[in-house]
């Protein structure tokens, strides 16, 4: 607010032309701040420390070396230290603390240019209106902050000191700076907690002023997969995470009656956000589609704007001679600046070849600009929206020397130069059988001497199969409802809900993402609440039963048991940890405001919710797993996860890692590993998904929770690995918590243990929350 | 590219596994050791055929070493006959394996060598890279993939399916021979 003053006579002075500004109002909200408002990087250090006492790092170093200041190169290998005094531990947590910057920063830059954008375009006081059934809209701002964000105005503040901190993080990382693991690994969980700060506000402004839906569960469906585009249409793509310029692509072709005459489909969480803002848009699937979708030169026009998108996708967009429009500051990608030009000379220019690509940075005029390309470009680009025919592949296997530099680039060390061996023959389905297990990053194309298009031959040989790729996923939802979170709360607290498994992150799979479709298939079939996110929400729509229907046309989209809850994009993963907040305030009325420690501990030890991220790639989602552990929920990664260089570890025979003080009398009690690890890197799906139902226990169980958890926990090992678990004495602390279908068995197992029943109490790690101390 | 690691841009070093040429050096490593293990990864039957996954499992009787399968193979390793053998997420193993403290399955403490074999091959790296730097002095890891295990503290060396279990083959008669 500013107050302007012509002329104030006071008896020490006379002012002219006085001009206040008053900043932010201190807004009325009745709860009291807690004690860590805007906590700085050591404020949750005590708790950081806590859960690092019990969940050590393990590193696993990708590289012996630190070459990071001019002392180097440093051999670090085992005991070494490097120029600056650095060993090993240090650096490989220095490393994974750069990658959390890397990815707070990100989602934050993404928050900011919404939320700037937004102002502009709504004004300060738009307000954060998330539905009548979202009281609770912003609780990772208000855990933290201790903020409660009435307009869109408000969020300014909180990425201030988001940004803030993300800088202090940032400088603690120069050489000479911080020099402990633990410490570097609490900056690690500060950055992860800034991230889900920054994404909360990301959504939460969209959804507001887009209109998304509003913790709707029944978001309706969106078509998804290569065969949903009518290819009669001029096809404009969308490629990235900030949802802005295709908004302003959909909005142009709404008021300009366009909008049955051009398809608009997407790509990664923009593709998510333009199905929440227009139920024309579709959705091609994950960041594995780029080069499938691009090479079978189906777009003609793309759009991209920040995050994930290949960074030759000019190159890729030159072969089919679709022009590239960049639309993000922080991808510039070497393109002419046209933002301040005549919307006609760009189209001109884009038209006619003479750029291939250009940078816009107006949205007023990426909508126009799009739209004109695509419909102008359509019919002259007929021949290149087709792939090369059979006998073309077949003429392109020819030119295999069978070096086999495709198979050792391949992350997945797939077996392409047997299946080039069989495509010479003009036998194409083992090049159709890679498609399922293939991420289509390219790497076999960059390594091959002969320069064969293995990607496009492998599209084509799938061509088939492709056509039919017409999938439904239900569009994301955003946030949980209050009133959701009041219904299963107890159910969740108690255990008598099995638990909450979070599908997440990228598509970067290792076996391929069906793994991820009978992960979490299973996990509905047994009642948990599976909740899915970005990459991973899309390859769960990837796939049908034998009647033709995906997950999502199967399960209800209700925060409720056995049902699957479609949050939305990248930045909606907020809402996952989110719901968890919203448990221990709503249903539990711990208090929230700037409440951190206790909330994080209030979750560790009964909000059983574990993540899933099976195809984790990205820096965001390093930053993303790691606001999950310090709000104590574990996070299990497929293999390739292995390369985020360390994994936090329990070690459930050690006792004395395992206890917790009651609440009620301050003793201290053991409850077991629950849950026995914060990250963790599995081989199989069948490891992860017999992991993750023993993750879900907490030491605030119930008996009957407790019960429902070890039958499903005992029930998949037995189904995966044969028999009964040999740990299973560590988690019945009374004879009541033994499933009684199970009962003979585990009293046998007991028996050889030498089992004794335990307490159960009032868990907590926090001292400071023992409400009656033990004289 | 025999002692190169299989895997393109997976560049190692300073510290890089010993390559072992010949198998009977590889068996006068295993029985050398006192406490030796070998840790049998999920790909094992992706990889492996029947008969050196066979081999594999005498090779271990032969010196007593524990057997441990991860990544829930286990029911495939009983339709092999095979009983006595420990299974355990790989991860867990390794963050034990790197402890001195230790006690060992059996109680009688840590082991001094562990072998690995049927891993990703990305995977295994990193696991015998963060042994390489964090397990206690005296430990050691022999990789007997068909290819170089630059982390390992020793390693066969990339070669073909067939050839390696030829190699396989002869570690096991060398161990018999004694």
């Amino acid at each position: 607010m500013t107050l302007k003053i012509g002329e104030l006579k006071t008896d020490v002075a006379t002012f002219r032309n006085l001009e206040i500004v008053l900043g932010r109002v201190e807004e009325e909200w009745e709860e009291p701040l807690g004690p860590t408002p805007m906590p700085s990087i050591t404020s949750l250090r005590k708790w950081d420390y806590k859960l690092l006492s019990r969940y050590k790092p393990f590193y696993l170093p990708f590289c012996d070396l630190c070459c990071l200041c001019t002392f180097g190169k440093c051999d670090l290998t085992k005991d070494k230290k490097g120029a600056c005094g650095i060993k090993m531990d240090a650096q490989q947590s220095r490393i994974v603390l750069l990658a959390c910057c890397i990815g707070a920063a990100t989602h934050t830059g993404h928050a900011r240019e919404i939320v700037e954008f937004l102002i502009e375009r709504f004004g300060r006081d738009y307000p954060l209106d998330l539905g009548d059934q979202v009281a609770l809209e912003a609780p990772n701002i208000r855990l933290v902050t201790g903020i409660k964000p009435r307009t869109i105005g408000d969020l300014e503040e909180v990425l201030d000191y988001v940004e803030e901190q993300i800088a202090h993080l940032l400088a603690s990382t120069h050489t000479g700076q911080e020099g402990n693991n633990l410490d570097f690994e609490s900056k690690v969980f500060h950055a992860g907690m800034l991230d889900h700060v920054a994404m909360e506000v990301a959504d939460i402004a969209q959804i507001a002023a887009f209109n998304f839906p509003k913790g709707d569960p029944e978001a309706p469906l969106a078509q998804l997969g290569l065969g949903v585009v009518d290819l009669s249409k001029p096809v404009i793509l969308v490629i990235g995470h900030n949802v802005i310029p295709s908004v302003y692509i959909v909005d142009y072709l709404n008021e300009t009656g366009l909008k049955d005459e051009v398809e608009v489909c997407g790509l990664c969480c923009t593709a998510h956000d333009i199905t929440r803002y227009s139920d024309r848009a579709k959705i091609i699937g994950p960041i594995s589609w780029e080069l499938r979708f691009i090479r079978t030169g189906v777009p003609d026009v793309i759009v991209v704007d920040e995050q994930c998108i290949r960074t030759d996708v000019l190159d890729e967009a030159m072969k089919i001679n679709a022009p590239l429009i960049a639309a993000s500051e922080k991808a510039c990608r070497g393109l002419p600046d046209r933002s301040n030009d005549p919307v006609e000379e760009i189209v001109e220019d884009l038209v006619s070849g003479r750029q291939k690509g250009v940078l816009i940075l107006d949205m007023d005029k990426i909508g126009e600009v799009a739209a004109k390309v695509a419909i102008r470009l359509a019919p002259k680009r007929k021949k290149f929206k087709a792939l090369p025919s059979v006998e073309e592949i077949v003429e392109e296997a020819k030119k295999c020397r069978n070096c086999g530099f495709c198979q050792k680039a391949c992350p997945n060390s797939l077996p392409i130069p047997e299946a080039m061996a069989r495509a010479k023959e003009g036998d194409l389905s083992k090049l159709a059988d890679l498609y399922d297990y293939c991420i289509a990053c390219g790497r076999c194309e960059s390594a091959c001497p002969s320069g064969i298009n293995i990607i496009t031959m492998m599209v084509k040989s799938s061509e088939r199969r492709i056509k039919n790729e017409i999938f439904n996923v239900r569009v994301g939802r955003g946030p949980i409802q209050d009133t959701e979170i009041r219904d299963v709360g107890r159910s969740i607290v108690l255990g008598e809900i099995p638990g909450i498994i979070a599908f997440v992150g990228c598509a970067n799979y290792a076996d391929g993402g069906h793994e991820l479709v009978e992960m979490a298939e299973e996990f509905l079939k047994r009642k948990y609440i599976v909740v899915v996110s970005g990459c991973a929400a899309m390859t769960i729509g990837m796939y049908k039963n034998e009647e033709g229907k995906t997950l999502y046309e199967l399960y209800p989209g209700n925060f409720d048991a056995g049902c699957l809850v479609n949050v939305g994009s990248c930045v909606s993963n907020s809402h996952i940890s989110g719901a968890a907040i919203k448990i221990a305030n709503i249903f539990a009325k711990r208090p929230l405001r700037a409440n951190y420690m206790e909330i994080a501990d209030y979750i560790l030890n009964r909000v059983g919710a574990v993540g899933i991220a099976w195809g984790a790639m990205s820096q965001k989602a390093a930053a993303i797993a790691s606001g999950f552990w310090r709000l104590g929920v574990p996070v299990i990664v497929g293999p390739h996860g292995a390369k985020y260089r360390r994994m936090l570890l329990g070690r459930k025979e050690r006792k004395e890692d395992w206890y917790v003080y009651d609440a009620r009398t301050g003793k201290k009690v053991y409850v077991g590993p629950v849950p026995e690890h914060l990250f963790y890197a599995a081989e199989t799906k069948e490891e992860a998904m017999v992991m993750a139902a023993k993750l879900c226990m907490r030491a605030n169980d119930t008996t009957k929770g407790r019960a429902i958890k070890l039958t499903h926990y005992i029930d998949l090992y037995k189904k995966f690995y044969g028999k009964m678990p040999d740990d299973i004495h560590l988690f019945v602390r009374r004879l009541a918590d033994i499933p009684i279908t199970m009962k003979d068995e585990i009293l046998a197992e007991l028996k050889k243990k030498g089992w004794k029943e335990t307490e159960i109490p009032d868990p907590t790690l926090i001292e400071e929350l023992v409400r009656v101390k033990e004289e | 590219m025999k002692f190169e690691p299989y895997q393109t841009a997976e560049i190692p070093g300073p510290l890089k596994a010993i390559p072992i040429e010949r198998p009977q050096t590889v068996a006068g490593i295993i029985r050398n050791a006192k406490r030796p293990i070998v840790i049998i990864g999920s790909k094992i039957f992706d990889v492996a055929p029947e008969r050196t996954i066979r081999d594999i499992i005498e090779i271990s009787r032969e010196v007593g070493a524990e057997i441990v399968v991860t990544g829930g193979i286990n029911r495939k390793f009983e339709e092999l006959g095979v009983k006595e053998f420990r299974s355990m997420p790989a991860m867990e193993l390794a963050d034990r394996l790197r402890d001195p403290g230790w006690k060992g399955f059996d109680g009688k403490g840590n082991y001094d060598l562990a072998i690995f074999v049927g891993f990703r091959y990305y995977y295994a790296w990193l696991i015998l890279s963060g042994l390489k730097h964090f397990s206690p002095d005296g430990f050691r890891t022999l990789s007997i993939e068909p290819y170089y295990q630059p982390h390992a503290t020793f390693s066969l060396y990339n070669m073909k399916i067939d050839a390696w279990a030829d190699y396989i083959s002869s570690i096991k008669e060398s161990l018999k021979r004694g």
